[in-house]
């Protein structure tokens, strides 16, 4: 019953607090309404120069094709590929397209002409898709044949038809709402305590370890779950994205990372005597868990050293769970290896943070 | 021409009228006591004349420099030294006097006479860290950042709050020599004893001057306050057999280091045991072994019947406790608090509403019963917190320095709140560095270097060392400390 009592603080401090309540609202409008949009792996608006070597009919109608394409923006055509590639090195164009001498000609005698295309490649994933548009313009322009042969393979999208970036960053953007709301907030509760020495006093009263660590962590959960409703009625709102699979998993697996960053945070708080120092180490780790997990960039493409680390993150497991559950509709079956793995690091880590919190030392 | 002359000062924080027309001037070498109760102005009136802040109304000049027009002169002439400790708690006591001569522009090798009678002291510690320094220790290192730069004028915010007698002698000794040097110095404090030293002191109260003169008229014109009527211990002698704490040769190490070592005694029901000892001589260590927060390395003890080895648990449902840190939370009002403390030691609702009630009628503090407790003065704040700690009619309470930086009248205020919990049967535990209200506990103890060197009634001890009062025989016992501070 100490609980409540216990409880009952830590709400009216949180609602006291001038911060913490604006937060709340406005963390999860943020991530749902401006995230989504620039966590983009998408390549758009290729800014294309155009040096037309043979000013023929058959020249013309390529760049005609590439001006209409919603892929490109035509940026102009170019006298010589030098001023072509100074536009790049200044960073006005993305690519160049050289059509060369008797381009025309050679098509109709039914020779070959080579057309380059140059991109630039600082931004790889940009620059080998771009090119990649490209030259499919230019050989469906150049061979009719070769791009019936095309139109005979046909592709299948399977889950996410539209090929929609969105409906694959949205369920991982609920691991960063995780992290903040039950990682960072109740860690800075904690040693904000430590730090104006109320803790002392709450110490030497009956108080047991494990009252004391639900208190700081149960409203936080509560937070937590009321962050991500928000969350989930907002991509349906905004994006009519709804998951494809159960809702109870999804929230099954958020409380299970929440189980993980709140023990996490916990061993935190206990090794730290200061605000700056929780702050420092907890970003040290969260950048390392969120880089290495997956959320960015794919897993398996990582050295195969780095990819054994995702055996241990449970913010990896979280990410592939949720697009599993998320995007294609997978059931309880189908995850439940990462809710094991989820479920086990979490407990382990829980179990530590008990063990660190010391009342008597 | 005098050193610091002030015009009409008036300044405002929202509603709040921290100055209302204050006015009077210091001569040049002056030693000037500022004394007033908490939240009277004092730090307000230290902040216009640094030039931190702008006064409202008035003008006041420093050196002859107006503090808004010539605040860069100002900053050069002035040493300031905040009531909080000021200094870099991770950086050596070197690193930080050097860091504050390089924002003077000047080197610690420069000015190295003007600091050396206070330095030498501290010297023998430069590498250490000052997190790890003595509050004493702490306030002579501060002195010396503020003198690195030889200012011609001192500002001195409480700078002895929660040091030991000792060290606040050899403090003001220290200000004395400046003094022979020329220098002005103005500093508040709530210590009689330092306000007899000065030269002339102003009272000053809810922002404005009652009175300037020298130490002896004010104290006299305003008895009430800083000497109020002693108070009576109501029933001495008369303490049950039975004892609430006993401890035989506890011993606390860290590493190599006996932070206490070896003591036993023993305090009876309804007794209150003053624990006295200078800052770093073992006390809150002690204390921390008593109410369970830490394992002694040796020896052992009980606190209201219960070990403090094994069940420090059930020793923290019988305790309460206060500490030097505030023990309440700052964002929460005055019922809440209570309601807090008293649910964690298992009352019901019911019984908590009726006894909350009872409590601030007894205190006459039901206006406030919804007032958050950081808007309340630290005097109300103290009581408070006591009262809470012994809500729970626990056996035994703990309260480490639990009236330091406040004035005189309201420490008696405090301690009457003791009494009447001694009366209920409640053994009080009590650390302080006031000497006064050493005279008040029915037995005290005297720790030097992590042991304890005297145990009695304060009148035994004053006439077994023969000496006048306790504030002697605590100088004459601290004075034999041969470990440094800390």
């Amino acid at each position: 019953m100490v609980l409540k009592y216990l409880l009952r603080k830590e709400f009216t401090q949180i609602r006291r607090n001038s911060f913490l309540p604006r937060l709340i609202i406005v963390f999860p409008i943020m991530v749902m309404c401006v995230m989504p949009w620039v966590m983009n792996m998408e390549v758009k608006n290729i800014v294309v120069d155009v040096v037309d070597n043979d000013r023929s009919t058959q020249s013309q109608r390529l760049v005609h094709e590439i001006e209409a394409n919603n892929y490109f923006v035509f940026h102009g055509q170019q006298p010589t590929y030098a001023a072509a590639l100074s536009n790049i090195e200044h960073s006005t164009s993305d690519a160049i397209v050289v059509i060369p001498q008797h381009y025309s000609r050679d098509l109709v005698l039914g020779r070959t002409p080579q057309v380059l295309v140059a991109a630039n490649a600082v931004n790889g994933t940009k620059g080998s898709i771009g090119s990649a548009y490209l030259s499919q313009v230019v050989i469906a322009r150049a061979s009719p044949s070769a791009a019936s042969v095309q139109s005979q393979v046909s592709t299948l999208y399977l889950y996410n038809k539209q090929l929609d970036f969105k409906r694959f960053m949205i369920p991982a953007l609920f691991a960063i709402v995780m992290m903040l709301m039950t990682g960072y907030l109740p860690t800075l509760n904690i040693v904000g305590e430590k730090e104006a020495g109320t803790i002392e006093q709450i110490n030497v009263t009956p108080v047991s370890k494990w009252t004391f660590i639900l208190a700081k962590l149960i409203p936080y959960w509560i937070i937590a779950f009321f962050v991500v409703t928000v969350c989930l009625l907002l991509s349906w709102g905004i994006y009519g994205i709804v998951p494809a699979g159960s809702i109870a998993l999804v929230y099954l697996l958020a409380m299970l990372l929440a189980l993980f960053f709140s023990s996490f945070g916990l061993i935190v708080s206990n090794y730290s005597d200061t605000m700056q120092q929780a702050i420092f180490v907890m970003w040290f780790f969260v950048v390392m868990l969120l880089l290495l997990s997956g959320l960015f960039t794919p897993t398996r493409s990582m050295p195969y050293a780095v990819y054994l680390t995702t055996y241990v993150n449970p913010v990896s497991y979280f990410i592939e769970a949720m697009r599993t559950v998320c995007i294609r509709g997978g059931d309880m079956g189908s995850i439940y290896h990462q809710v094991l793995a989820l479920l086990g690091i979490g407990l382990l880590m829980s179990m530590w943070a008990v063990q660190s919190y010391k009342k008597n030392c | 021409m005098n050193a610091i002359e002030v015009n009409n000062l008036s300044r405002r924080y929202g509603k709040v009228q921290a100055l209302k027309a204050v006015s009077f001037s210091v001569e040049r070498g002056e030693l000037f006591g500022i004394i007033g109760p908490d939240g009277a102005g004092k730090t307000t009136l230290y902040r216009i004349l640094c030039s931190l802040l702008l006064p409202d109304e008035g003008t006041a000049s420093v050196n002859g420099y107006d503090v808004v027009s010539g605040m860069k002169e100002i900053r050069r002439r002035v040493g300031y030294m905040p009531g909080r400790f000021s200094l870099y708690q991770d950086l050596t006591v070197e690193e930080n006097l050097r860091f504050f001569a390089t924002l003077f522009g000047t080197t610690i090798e420069e000015n190295y006479d003007s600091i050396k009678a206070i330095y030498t002291q501290i010297e023998p510690f430069r590498k250490r860290r000052t997190g790890a320094l003595s509050g004493g220790m702490k306030q002579k290192l501060a002195l010396c950042c503020a003198l690195v730069h030889q200012p011609s004028v001192l500002f001195l915010d409480e700078p002895t709050t929660g040091v030991d007698p000792v060290s606040r002698k050899e403090f003001w000794e220290m200000l004395s020599q400046l003094k022979e040097r020329e220098m002005t110095i103005v500093a508040s404090t709530p210590y009689l004893d330092e306000v007899r030293m000065c030269e002339r002191v102003a009272f000053l109260s809810e922002g404005r001057i009652r009175g300037i003169g020298t130490p002896d008229d004010i104290l006299t014109t305003f008895r009430d306050t800083f000497n109020p009527p002693a108070i009576e211990n109501p029933e001495a002698g008369t303490k049950s057999n039975e004892n609430a704490i006993e401890v035989k040769h506890l011993v606390k190490a860290f590493g190599s280091f006996h932070a206490v070592d070896d003591i036993s005694f023993t305090v009876r029901k309804g007794e209150i045991f003053g624990f006295l000892g200078a800052n770093g001589a073992g006390k809150t260590t002690a204390m921390r072994m008593l109410t369970g927060l830490s394992q002694p390395t040796d020896g052992n003890g009980k606190v209201a019947g219960f070990d403090i080895r094994t069940e420090y648990e059930q020793i923290k449902k019988h305790i309460g406790y206060m500490s030097q840190k505030f023990s309440l939370y700052e964002d929460l009002t005055v019922a809440e608090n209570i309601s807090l403390f008293a649910g964690i030691y298992g009352m019901d609702d019911g019984e908590i509403r009726r006894k909350t009630s009872d409590l601030l009628d007894r205190l006459d503090f039901s206006a406030h019963r919804n007032t958050l407790v950081s808007s309340l003065p630290l005097g109300w704040k103290q009581k408070l917190a006591f009262s809470v700690s012994i809500f729970h009619d626990p056996h035994v309470v703990f309260l480490d320095e639990p009236t330091g930086g406040v004035d005189p009248a309201t420490r008696r205020q405090f301690w009457k709140l003791i009494y009447d919990a001694a009366k209920q049967g409640i053994t009080v535990f009590v650390t302080t560095h006031y000497m006064d209200e050493a005279e008040y506990c029915d037995r005290i103890s005297i720790m030097v270097d992590g042991k304890i060197k005297a145990l009695g009634t304060p009148e035994e001890l004053k006439q077994k060392l023969g000496q006048p009062d306790m504030d002697h025989v605590f100088t004459f016992l601290a004075r034999q400390a041969t470990r440094c501070a800390d």
